[in-house]
């Protein structure tokens, strides 16, 4: 095989630079055609004992990375184990183990007074706070995402950064002063609005993301037509965003259902304590853990949030109302 | 009859959409706003509708003037470019929604989308969603919630842009029809002349927020009030080239030509569509009155070629026709001559029309 073979065929009219081109790029591809020939050639034994090589490194990454999961795996499924274990059995520890079958541990925890009723002040403080977030989440999104605010992104950036700050540790005792005077300590508003008060920067910060995706001739249409901004809210925007209200329930539900230091401090009768207060009673005298009662609540105390999960995932689904190409 | 009498529209920041317009669109009219992106069509349309409060001057519809009255009683129905159906409605509810804010009761404002469904040849699609059309039957969907709210006057938005070429074309046709049947006053902004010639009974054209020329398709075509106009409209645009008139004649690019009387001396533009010249590959009789060249660029343009003609001062485009079976383009390189077509030509004098030659 030659190179000079094409030029052969077409001699290049060194004069004009189009055959410049010509002359340059035939000898290139001849040269590429013979490497890849000269390649075959002289390789030929060679790929198998590559294929083997690779074959044994694959197996190894496959080994690997199946042992490493199955650590994973472990570590997260072992405490769930526990979680369905120990509540039927009569002498649980700490150790997972097939349990010596019983229902003893229910009838037990429904001694306990506060037990039962904790779980329905979760219900109240958790659907509570969800309901207000949505609500004034949506409407505060709307708004800044319709709106053209000066300064619009600072706000929401600032509102992010201090909803931390707000129900976090270092706020509580303002929190309990504020409450105290406002005659809010021991009821479930005050929890609700200390815990609503937390979540609505993020919340609004989520749905405003949503908001923006609609966009403005959706609501604009309707406005020629003669909605009004409430119609135009309920018809239009709401059923588009539904999505991200169901997100942002959740999320509020989720979250209060496991706040401990909130209403651990704004509620002292324990009729009023959500499930997270009352799970931390659950305690002998002698100060050890009764685990056969922890377990079971644990139980009970997780399962109105998986069921929650399953529920809105079925009924919303996430998904999305396609728009078209713009 | 929409009348705006001494409209503008300032957004924040000093930019001028809209500049001191006025503009009268007759009852039952199909009105085009034609012209470049970022001209202010789109502005004066949605200003129309309400969506946009004018910073000063008047609309009216119908001898009312609305210009504080909200969109949604101004008694328009607006088609956006992305058409803006509700994507979570079928379409039986979408064509349905202007009668549900009017409160109409449901069977019978189902019963009257289903009635303008079956007009625009929706019918088997009533129980889909948007995202289950494609774009033309979008189109119409929208057309339909429009046609659905009865209203006094349509403005669409860029109608046309999101379709396929070969459907836009199918599409055009269908709401010049639906228009001459509803007799209804439309309003529409569109950037593509073609669009506008073929739709419109009168056409606007518009440049930097004003009005450069109102008249009709051959109006506009035929007498383009200036360059800008001349040059905007034409599936090609018009060759342009700068000339002079000394002691009645138009010297242009290197021939001159006879010039009509009352045309003073002075500088000049002189324009001709490459659709109004010939071009002859061998010299014609008409020589001194024709621009002689090389052929510098063809272009296909399927049953006709775009022949660019290199004068040496200025470069001159022509329509040619494509010649009986067998015969191919103009070979670039080949000597050619460009012949106007009498009376075809345009002379512009600061930018305004003085006469044909």
């Amino acid at each position: 095989m030659t190179r000079e073979e094409p030029d052969q065929h077409h001699p290049p009219p060194r004069s004009e630079g189009r055959g410049r081109f010509w002359t340059e790029e035939r000898p290139q591809r001849g040269t590429s055609e013979d490497a890849t020939r000269e390649d075959a050639a002289s390789r030929r034994p060679e790929p198998r004992e590559r294929s083997e090589r690779n074959q044994t490194r694959h197996a190894l990454a496959t080994i690997g990375r199946a042992t490493f999961l199955a650590v994973v795996l472990g570590f997260f499924s072992l405490p769930l184990l526990w979680l369905a274990s120990a509540p039927f059995d009569a002498h649980p520890s700490i150790t997972t183990s097939v349990p010596e079958f019983t229902l003893a541990n229910f009838r037990s925890l429904l001694d306990n007074p506060y037990a039962l009723s904790s779980l329905g002040n979760s219900v109240i403080q958790a659907g509570g706070s969800a309901a207000l977030v949505v609500v004034l989440a949506a409407l505060a999104a709307y708004a800044l995402s319709r709106v053209r605010v000066p300064g619009r992104d600072a706000l929401l950036y600032l509102l992010l950064l201090l909803s931390s700050v707000v129900t976090g540790t270092a706020a509580m005792v303002p929190l309990f002063e504020l409450a105290t005077r406002l005659n809010l300590i021991d009821t479930h508003l005050g929890v609700v609005l200390t815990l609503s008060g937390g979540l609505l920067p993020a919340a609004i910060f989520i749905l405003k993301d949503f908001m923006d995706g609609t966009p403005a001739s959706y609501e604009e249409s309707a406005r020629v037509f003669g909605a009004s901004p409430l119609q135009i809210l309920r018809h239009i925007v709401i059923p588009l965003v539904r999505p991200g209200l169901a997100t942002i329930a959740v999320w509020a539900v989720a979250n209060v259902w496991g706040s401990f230091l909130q209403p651990f401090i704004l509620l002292r009768d324990p009729g009023k304590s959500p499930g997270a207060v009352i799970l931390y009673t659950l305690y002998t005298e002698g100060g050890a853990p009764r685990l056969d009662l922890i377990s079971t609540f644990s139980l009970l105390y997780s399962l109105p949030v998986v069921v929650m999960y399953v529920f809105v995932s079925r009924r919303y689904g996430f998904r999305f109302h396609g728009g078209i190409k713009r | 009859m929409i009348s705006l009498s001494g409209l503008t529209k300032e957004f924040p920041g000093g930019v001028r959409a809209i500049d001191s317009l006025d503009l009268e669109i007759a009852d039952g009219e199909f009105f085009a706003l034609l012209g470049p992106s970022g001209c202010g069509k789109t502005t004066l349309l949605r200003t129309i509708a309400g969506l946009e409060a004018p910073t000063s001057g008047n609309v009216s519809i119908g001898g009312v003037d609305v210009t504080g009255t909200p969109p949604g009683r101004r008694d328009v129905a607006m088609v956006f470019q992305d058409y803006a159906l509700f994507p979570h409605m079928d379409v039986t509810a979408n064509i349905a929604y202007p009668l549900r804010i009017k409160k109409v009761p449901r069977a019978r404002r189902e019963a009257r989308a289903a009635e303008t469904a079956s007009r625009l040849s929706l019918s088997g699609l009533l129980a889909r969603r948007p995202g289950q059309l494609s774009g033309g039957q979008q189109q119409r969907v929208a057309l339909a919630r429009a046609v659905a709210s009865h209203p006094k006057v349509f403005l669409f938005d860029e109608p046309l842009s999101n379709l396929d070429a070969r459907l836009r074309l199918e599409a055009r046709t269908f709401l010049k029809r639906l228009q001459r049947e509803l007799a209804v006053t439309t309003v529409f902004v569109t950037h593509d002349q073609g669009e506008a010639l073929a739709l419109a009974d009168r056409i606007a054209v518009m440049d930097a927020g004003r009005i450069v020329q109102v008249g009709t398709p051959p109006e506009v075509f035929h007498r383009p009030a200036g360059t800008f106009v001349a040059s905007f409209i034409g599936s090609t645009p018009m060759n342009l080239l700068p000339g002079a008139a000394q002691g009645g004649a138009l010297h242009v690019a290197g021939v001159v030509l006879p010039l009509p009387p009352g045309v003073e001396d002075g500088p000049l533009v002189y324009g001709l569509r490459p659709e109004y010249a010939d071009l002859s590959q061998s010299a014609p009789p008409e020589r001194n009155a024709s621009f002689a060249g090389k052929v510098a660029v063809v272009e296909n343009l399927g049953t006709s070629y775009l022949v660019t003609l290199d004068t040496g001062d200025a470069l001159v485009q022509v329509v040619v026709p494509e010649g009986p079976p067998g015969t191919g383009a103009p070979e670039p390189g080949a000597p050619a001559w460009a012949v106007p077509r009498p009376g075809r030509a345009l002379l512009y004098r600061d930018d305004a029309l003085l006469a044909h030659i």
